[in-house]
């Protein structure tokens, strides 16, 4: 009978359950039903242990890390490096966005986040250059989804923790497929430079206004070195590193830059708790349901079926990237990956994809589907940010949507983009 | 009407009251962890003398943190949740679908309440933590153990506060569905929250 939590789950969430409860209420209710009265003490215990933990204190870290650099202003230090860097290409101010994405995706981790603090400057920005707003957008929106790839990500240390991977391993193998993704971008932007009539690039910065953008943007830009370095040197551990990483942003924002005022204080650290609760709540209720799917062989039956079709590891792989596209379009990459992540890891490693790179497939998956329709929250904040329609917001996202499906291609068949760093540093086996 | 109009708003009161002074203290968590996890590094590597209680603390904090914090979303609408179907139905069939769902959610809930309960207060409560001292005067040496219980009761609380939440939300859409919306107090604001 525990075998039908998985399609009770799914009607609970289709009819507006949230999450967190219908991961809790589905399991319960069918254990009631069979009088196991005792094992819903158990699942009650399982959601309190399973956010009982040191490693996923990263979390609350890094959603206070990245409150701190926005309140103390630093989106508009990171565009003007950024411009500097690369606003005299063909398309200079789309490109700006992609790599401003990439710098702020070091930082934050957040593609909410990136939309919010990024899109608001460099959407008017771009329109007042003669961008067509609808393009300015789709970019926006595209480009912040390298946000939760390169590293600090919130969904990657959700990944770990749920499935027991280690977070430096894959912090490590997000970063070049991050800037894998906003090459391609950058390129999908030279291309279409000329069919979309994109205004003509701005002169080159000089070396010294160059430099004087770079100084001011150095600060926060020192945060993913400082994190990774500490990570990688072995002087903390993640959850540490993410710990000094918010010390770091308050210092330079109040003391550094100046930038961030003591009377916005309590307001970031009530934002980033709420928001810090909401996922620790989701991760305590899927360690339930993970506990759960596993009493009720949900893997073992999946896997079954699955290797039915095919037991072909890149044809898996390929239909494993149609699934993550269709969830993608009802389901957040959090929730997506709670809840996928238990059931489909351990079968694609049991066919031999390392689990590392399974990691990196299903979390670019996860973020790509924040941009498809009809429910995606990158879509919306974007929608929100530039006063676009949903509508026109996902057209303007299509050709960049097109190439980041490419991108996922890419990185699923070929393993050594994303596999590459983490092998030269140790943290995963060569094959 | 009336009667249920001012129980809404009523509740609707004391839950808004209750959740400010609790995200005021999970604001404060946050910030304490921090500090508890700088001052770890700072003694491992500035003083050479790691310290135990560190993680520990930080974990009790986090714990209370989510505990006090995640009422407030939910009374927001901060949670995930797919509303498309429910958003297609038509409006009184869509808000009797959510009344039934908050129903369940109530009744988990209060069966959770209860679980809580007994968590806090049975064996498994009364076990010590592993390096969190509470300064008391009972004891001869003016310290004692926390228990685990003390960690355990965030749960409780969240639990609790959750309830408190879901049946203010139910009472709301019972009064929508009996066309008493506009007599309803405004909750301040939705948001969606999570990791993306």
């Amino acid at each position: 009978m525990l075998s039908l939590f998985v399609p009770l789950f799914l009607v609970f969430l289709f009819l507006g359950l949230p999450i967190v409860f219908g991961m809790v209420i589905a399991p319960a209710l069918l254990l009631w039903a069979n009088g196991d009265t005792r094992d819903i003490v158990l699942l009650y215990r399982n959601v309190y242990e399973g956010m009982n933990s040191f490693p996923l204190m990263a979390i609350p870290f890094f959603m206070l890390t990245g409150e701190l650099m926005n309140s103390a202003g630093i989106s508009r230090r990171i565009v003007g490096f950024a411009a500097a860097m690369v606003g005299h290409f063909r398309g200079g101010l789309a490109q700006v966005n992609v790599v401003d994405s990439m710098m702020f995706a070091g930082i934050s981790g957040s593609a909410v986040a990136d939309v919010s603090a990024l899109g608001s400057i460099i959407i008017p920005q771009m329109e007042a250059k003669g961008y067509p707003k609808p393009f300015a957008a789709g970019i926006t929106a595209a480009s912040a989804i390298i946000g939760p790839i390169i590293p600090p990500s919130g969904i990657m240390i959700i990944y770990a923790y749920v499935m027991g991977e280690s977070v430096a391993a894959l912090f490590l193998a997000g970063i070049v497929p991050g800037i894998f993704m906003g090459l391609c971008l950058m390129l999908t932007i030279r291309f279409m430079a000329d069919s979309y009539g994109l205004p003509a690039a701005q002169q080159k910065a000089s070396w010294r206004d160059a430099g004087r953008a770079g100084a001011e943007a150095i600060w926060p830009l020192m945060t993913p070195v400082l994190l990774m370095g500490g990570i990688l040197s072995g002087v903390f551990t993640p959850t540490e590193a993410a710990a000094v990483a918010a010390g770091y942003s308050f210092f330079i924002g109040l003391f550094v830059m100046r930038t961030l005022k003591v009377s916005q204080i309590p307001g970031v650290l009530s934002r980033a708790a709420l928001t810090s609760s909401v996922v620790l709540l989701l991760v305590g209720t899927a360690m339930a349901f993970k506990t759960v799917a596993a009493l009720a062989h949900t893997p073992e039956m999946l896997a079954d079926s699955i290797l039915a079709v095919s037991d072909n590891p890149l044809v898996l792989l390929f239909l494993v990237n149609v699934l993550l596209f269709v969830v993608g379009m009802f389901l957040d990459a959090g929730p997506t990956i709670i809840i996928l992540g238990p059931i489909l890891a351990p079968l694609f490693v049991a066919i031999g994809v390392d689990p590392v790179h399974f990691a990196v497939v299903m979390v670019v998956n996860c973020t790509v589907g924040l941009l498809t329709p009809p429910m995606g929250l990158v879509l919306f904040a974007t929608s929100a940010v530039s006063g676009l329609r949903v509508e026109t917001v996902t057209r303007a996202v299509m050709p960049f949507l097109i190439v980041e499906m490419l991108v996922i291609l890419v990185l699923t068949y070929v393993p050594a983009i994303s596999l590459t760093l983490p092998r030269l540093l140790g943290y995963v086996a060569w094959p | 009407m009336t009667a249920l109009l001012v129980l809404c708003n009523g509740l609707g009161q004391i839950n808004g009251a209750v959740l400010a002074f609790c995200r005021w203290i999970g604001a404060a968590c946050l910030g304490l962890m921090v500090v508890v996890i700088l001052m770890q590094v700072f003694f491992r590597y500035a003083l050479g003398s790691a310290l135990a209680w560190p993680e520990e603390a930080s974990r009790f904090l986090m714990l209370w943190l989510m505990g006090l914090m995640a009422a407030t979303a939910f009374r927001r609408g901060g949670f995930v949740a797919i509303d498309m179907m429910v958003a297609k139905m038509p409006a009184r069939l869509g808000m009797l679908t959510t009344s039934v769902l908050l129903l369940l959610t109530i009744i988990t809930l209060a069966v959770s309440v209860q679980i809580g309960l007994s968590e806090v207060t049975g064996i498994g409560g009364q076990f010590e933590t592993d390096s969190l001292w509470l300064p008391v005067m009972v004891t001869e040496s003016g310290w004692l153990k926390m228990p685990k219980s003390w960690m355990m009761a965030s749960m409780l609380v969240c639990v609790t506060l959750l309830l408190a939440v879901a049946v203010e939300l139910f009472l709301r859409s019972l009064a929508t569905l009996l066309g008493a919306r506009d007599g309803l107090s405004v909750i301040p604001e939705t948001i969606t929250l999570g990791s993306e």
